[in-house]
C-alpha cells in the first residue's frame, strides 16, 4: 500500500532559493451566503516565520483548511513551489510538503502518542513502520515528550499540542501551518513553544502561523498579514502593522 | 436540491416535463401507474426524510414501522369486518405512543454518539421489529378487499384504476401539513432550529430532546397512518418494510438530506422510470434495480460536487 | 482442533457452520474498523457461492479452484461497487449495501438461463463427495487465513490508516493519507473472504438459490457476533462466533419463526448498553482492576 507520490527532495533542493514557497492568489471562499475569505492574496518566502492575525471569525482557520485542502476555495489559486495545487487532493499537498495543525486540537483516540505521530511519518512521507517509529521517537525528543506509549486521555493540554506539531512534523514538510498552538498554555509553556518553532524553523521549514497572543507574534515573526472579515487589510513588519489605523479598527470592533 | 438556483431548477423541471408529456403519449399508461407510485413513496419517504432532517438519525426501521401499521389496520379489519380505513386515526395515535417509548428508550441514547451506533441501532430495532411480525402473523402476506380499491376510469381506450390516486393526494396532504408545521407552528419552527443548529436551539432555551421526541413520534405517526393506505392496495408480510426504508433514503439523499419539497420531485422521477419498466414486458423484473441504481448515481454526483464545492 | 477425527457427525457440521459465522463476523469487523458498516454480508457470501456453484457446474472446474472463483468474483463485484461509492462514507455506503442482498439476488432470479432463475441450481455432487471431516478441514483452513488477514490489518500499517480514519477522517487526509485507496481497499478483501465462504458453502451443500444462498442470516448473525464478542479486534468477533453461533442452530430449531428475533435483540441491547462489546466490557473491567 505505499504510494510512489511522496516528495521528490531532488526538485524541491533546487527550487528552495529566495523565491515564494507558497503563492496564496486572489482566494476566495464562501459558505452559502458568508464569505469566509474574500480575494486574499499573498506570498510565504522560503525559511520565514509568516504571522496571521485576525479577531476571531476573521477567515484564518478557513485560509489555513484552505491550503491544507480540507474545502477546495471558491475561487482563486493556490501555487506551491510554483506549481498549481489548487486542485490537488489533501493527501497529496501533505506529500508535497505541506503540514498543519488543528486549532482545536484532533489526537487520534484509538492510537496513543507514538503512534499519532507515526500517522504522518507512515502517510505523508511514505516511511516504513520501523523507519515511522524511529523517526517519529527522534520528534518526539526534539519537541520533550517522554513515555510515548500513554494513551491520549493521560496526556496534558501541552502534551496533545505538541503532539500535533510532532505529527505535522513527522511528515517532513516544507511548510507548516499552525493554527493558534499556543491558546491555552501558561506563560513558562508559552516560552517552551516559541523555542520550539524557534528551532524547527531553523531546521529549514517555512512556518506560517496564526496566533491571538502579540507577544508571540512579536518575537516569532519577520512580518505578519491581517485578516478581518475575510479581507487582507495591511502586511507588513508586526511594528508597523500594529500601528495601521484599519488594524486597531479591526480590534476594536472585536471588543465592542 | 434545495441550494439549487431558481435557473438550475428549470433545467431539471422543463426537461422532467418534456419527458412526461411524451411517455404519456407513447405510453399513457405507465405514467398513470408512475404517479400513482410516485405519490406512495413520497408518502412514505416524507416522515423519514422529516427524521433524518430534525433529528439527523436515519432510521432504518421506517419501513418497519409503516409495515406495523398496516397489521394493525389488518387486525382491526378482521375483527370488525369494518374497513381498514377507518383505522387510520387509531394507528396513527398508536405510532405516535409507540414512537415516544421507542424514542425514550433507544434513540435518545444515541442522539450525539457516532453514525455507526445510530445506523447499527435502527438496524436492530427493524429485525426487531420485522421477526417479531414474523412471530406473531408469520411470514404469509396478507391483505384486504375492498370494493372501492378497484374503481376505474376510462379515457379513450385506456382503463386505469383511479383509488391509486389517494397515494398521491396523501402525500401532498403530508407535505403541506409538514411544511406548515414547520414553518408556521411554534413547535415547528423550534423543530427546524434544533435540526439545523441544535446547540444554537439549546442556548435560546428550545428543549431539543423533547423536540426529537416529539418529531420522532410524528414521523412513526405518520409512517403508521400510510402504512393503512398501503394495505388497501398491498399485500403486507412482516418483510415488507426494508425495500421501502431503502427507497425512502434514496429519495431524501436525492432530494438533499431535510428537503421535503425535493422528495416529491424526485420520486417523480423514479416512480415513473419504475412504472416504465415494470410495465414493460421483457424486462418487469429488473423494476427493482432503479432505486439502486438512482442512490449509485446520486453518491457519483454528490462526491464530485463535494469536491469542486 | 484435531477433534472431528473424535467428534461425531452432528459436532463436526455445528463446528463448520460456527467457523462459517466466524470467518463472515471476522470480515465485517474489518471494515468496520474503517468506520464503514456493511449490510451486505450476505450479498457478497451469494455471489461467491452462485459464481463457484456456476463455474463449477458449466466450466467443470474443480471445486477447490471455483471457490477461489467465488472469492474473485466477489472482490470484483465490491471493487465497481466500492470505486463508485466509498467516495461517501458513512450512511450513504451503509444504506447502499443495506440494498446490495437483494439486487444480486434479484439479477440472479431475472437470469434464469445463467443461474436457474429462482428455484436455483442443483451441483451433481458435494465438495469432497459430502465428506464433513475434510468439509471441516476446509473451512477451518479459511478461518485461520481470515484470521491472520484480521492479524495482519492489526499490526500493519494497515492498522495506522483504518484506527485514523474511523477516528478523524480530517487528520488522516492531512497526514498523507489516501482515505479512498484504503476504504476500497479493505471492502474488496473483506468482500472476498465473504465470497469464498459462500462459495465453500455452495459446495458444501452443492445447491444455490435465491432464498437459501442470499439469506439474510449471514448478514444479521455476524452483525449481532462482533457487537456481542466486541469490535475492532480478532478476538472480539471471534468470541461472538463462538457464542452464538454454538446456539444458532438451537435457537433455528426451537423457534423456526423469529429466531432472528435474537440477534436484533442482541444489537439493539449492545449498542444501547455495552457499544464495546462483552468482551470489550470484560478487558475495560479487567484493566479498571489492575
Ligand atoms: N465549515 C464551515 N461552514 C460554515 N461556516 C464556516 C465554516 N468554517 C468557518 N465558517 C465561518 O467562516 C468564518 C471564519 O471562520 P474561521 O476561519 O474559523 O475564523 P478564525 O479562525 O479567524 O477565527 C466564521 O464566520 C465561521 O463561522
Ligand atoms: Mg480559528
Amino acid at each position: 500500500m505505499r504510494s510512489i507520490e511522496h516528495q521528490d527532495p531532488t526538485m524541491t533542493n533546487q527550487m528552495a532559493g529566495e523565491m515564494a514557497v507558497l503563492e496564496i492568489d486572489s482566494l476566495v471562499r464562501r459558505f452559502g451566503g458568508l464569505a469566509a475569505l474574500r480575494q486574499v492574496s499573498f506570498a510565504v518566502n522560503a525559511h520565514e516565520v509568516l504571522g496571521i492575525i485576525g479577531p476571531n471569525g476573521a477567515g484564518k482557520t478557513t485560509l489555513i483548511n484552505v491550503i491544507g485542502g480540507i474545502y477546495p476555495p471558491t475561487s482563486g489559486r493556490i501555487l506551491f513551489q510554483g506549481r498549481d495545487i489548487t486542485e490537488l487532493p489533501a493527501h497529496l499537498r501533505c506529500r508535497l510538503g505541506i503540514a498543519r495543525t488543528f486549532q482545536i486540537v484532533r489526537p487520534v483516540q484509538g492510537l496513543n502518542l507514538l503512534q499519532n505521530i507515526m500517522v504522518g511519518s507512515l502517510f505523508g512521507r511514505g516511511a516504513s513502520l520501523k523507519e515511522a517509529r524511529s523517526q517519529s521517537l527522534g520528534i518526539c525528543q526534539f519537541m520533550g515528550l517522554s513515555r510515548v506509549d500513554r494513551a491520549i486521555a493521560k496526556l496534558t493540554v501541552l502534551e496533545i499540542k505538541k503532539m500535533e506539531i510532532a505529527r505535522a512534523l513527522s511528515t517532513q514538510p516544507r511548510i507548516l501551518l499552525l493554527d493558534e498552538v499556543m491558546a491555552g498554555l501558561n506563560v513558562d509553556e508559552t516560552r517552551e513553544m516559541i523555542d520550539l518553532v524557534r528551532q524547527v524553523c531553523a531546521q529549514g521549514v517555512t512556518v506560517c502561523i496564526i496566533e491571538h497572543v502579540m507577544s508571540v507574534i512579536r518575537e516569532l515573526t519577520e512580518r505578519v498579514i491581517v485578516l478581518d472579515h475575510g479581507e487582507k487589510i495591511a502586511q507588513g513588519p508586526y511594528e508597523e502593522v500594529s500601528r495601521d489605523p484599519r488594524v486597531i479598527g479591526a480590534y476594536l470592533g472585536e471588543e465592542e | 436540491m434545495s441550494a439549487l438556483p431558481r435557473s438550475r431548477r428549470y433545467q431539471i423541471a422543463v426537461p422532467l416535463a418534456l419527458f412526461i408529456v411524451v411517455l404519456a403519449w407513447w405510453h399513457p399508461y405507465a405514467v398513470i401507474e408512475g404517479v400513482q407510485r410516485a405519490g406512495l413513496y413520497a408518502a412514505i419517504a416524507l416522515p423519514m426524510a422529516l427524521i433524518l432532517g430534525i433529528v439527523g438519525i436515519v432510521n432504518l426501521a421506517h419501513g418497519d414501522f409503516l409495515m406495523l401499521g398496516a397489521y394493525l389496520a389488518y387486525w382491526f379489519a378482521v375483527h370488525t369486518q369494518g374497513d381498514p380505513l377507518v383505522a387510520i386515526l387509531p394507528a396513527a395515535l398508536g405510532l405516535f405512543l409507540l414512537g415516544a417509548v421507542v424514542y425514550r428508550a433507544t434513540i435518545k441514547h444515541v442522539i450525539g454518539s457516532s453514525e455507526l451506533s445510530q445506523l447499527l441501532l435502527t438496524f436492530g430495532l427493524a429485525i426487531v421489529l420485522q421477526q417479531t411480525a414474523t412471530l406473531l402473523w408469520t411470514s404469509q402476506p396478507v391483505s384486504i378487499n375492498t370494493e372501492y380499491t378497484s374503481t376505474s376510469a376510462t379515457i379513450g381506450s385506456l382503463t386505469f384504476g383511479t383509488y391509486g390516486f389517494v397515494y398521491v393526494a396523501a402525500a401532498v396532504i403530508e407535505f403541506a401539513g409538514l411544511t406548515f408545521f414547520l414553518q408556521r407552528t411554534r413547535l415547528g419552527q423550534a423543530a427546524s432550529a434544533s435540526g439545523q443548529n441544535p446547540v444554537g436551539a439549546r442556548i435560546v432555551g428550545i428543549n431539543v430532546d423533547r423536540v426529537y421526541l416529539i418529531v420522532f413520534s410524528i414521523s412513526l405517526a405518520l409512517a403508521g397512518a400510510v402504512g393503512v393506505l398501503f394495505l388497501t392496495r398491498h399485500a403486507v408480510f412482516p418483510l415488507v418494510g426494508g425495500g421501502l426504508t431503502f427507497k425512502s433514503f434514496c429519495l431524501a439523499a436525492m432530494a438533499g438530506l431535510g428537503n421535503l419539497r425535493g422528495i416529491l420531485w424526485c420520486s417523480l422521477i423514479l416512480g415513473l422510470a419504475e412504472s416504465l419498466v415494470s410495465t414493460s414486458k421483457e424486462y418487469a423484473g429488473w423494476a427493482d434495480l432503479i432505486f439502486f441504481v438512482a442512490i449509485v448515481a446520486v453518491i457519483l454526483v454528490q462526491s464530485h460536487r463535494r469536491q469542486v464545492t | 482442533m484435531a477433534f472431528p477425527l473424535y467428534a461425531g457427525v452432528y459436532l463436526q457440521h455445528t463446528a463448520t457452520i460456527i467457523l462459517t459465522y466466524l470467518c463472515l463476523a471476522l470480515s465485517w469487523d474489518m471494515l468496520v474498523r474503517t468506520g464503514q458498516i456493511s449490510f451486505g454480508v450476505a450479498g457478497f457470501f451469494g455471489i461467491g457461492a452462485y459464481s463457484a456453484a456456476l463455474t463449477a457446474l458449466n466450466l467443470k472446474l474443480d471445486p477447490l479452484l471455483s471457490i477461489a472463483v467465488g472469492g474473485l468474483a466477489a472482490m470484483a463485484a465490491a471493487l465497481v461497487l466500492g470505486l463508485t461509492t466509498l467516495q461517501l462514507r458513512g450512511m450513504y455506503f451503509a444504506i447502499t449495501t443495506l440494498a446490495l442482498t437483494e439486487i444480486f439476488r434479484v439479477i440472479v432470479r431475472n437470469l434464469p438461463g445463467l443461474t436457474g432463475g429462482p428455484e436455483g441450481t442443483v451441483l451433481p455432487s458435494a465438495i469432497f463427495d459430502g465428506d464433513p471431516t475434510k468439509t471441516y478441514w476446509l473451512l477451518l483452513a479459511i478461518a485461520l487465513v481470515t484470521i491472520a488477514i484480521s492479524e495482519a490489518f492489526q499490526r500493519t500499517r494497515v492498522y495506522f490508516a483504518i484506527t485514523s480514519i474511523r477516528h478523524d477522517e480530517m487528520v488522516a487526509r492531512s497526514s498523507g493519507l489516501d482515505i479512498f485507496k484504503y476504504a476500497v481497499f479493505v471492502f474488496a478483501v473483506t468482500s472476498a473472504i465473504q465470497g469464498i465462504v459462500g462459495a465453500s458453502f455452495a459446495q458444501q451443500y452443492a445447491f444455490v438459490s435465491p432464498e437459501g444462498t442470499f439469506d439474510i442470516d449471514f448478514t444479521l448473525l455476524p452483525i449481532a457476533m462482533c457487537l456481542l464478542g466486541g469490535m475492532h479486534s480478532t478476538l472480539g468477533p471471534i468470541i461472538g462466533a463462538l457464542v452464538l453461533g454454538s446456539v444458532a442452530e438451537y435457537l433455528k430449531l426451537q423457534l423456526p419463526y423469529g429466531h432472528l428475533l435474537v440477534y436484533g435483540a442482541v444489537i439493539t441491547l449492545v449498542i444501547l448498553l455495552m457499544p464495546q462489546g462483552v468482551a470489550g466490557k470484560m478487558k475495560e473491567q479487567f484493566v479498571r482492576e489492575q
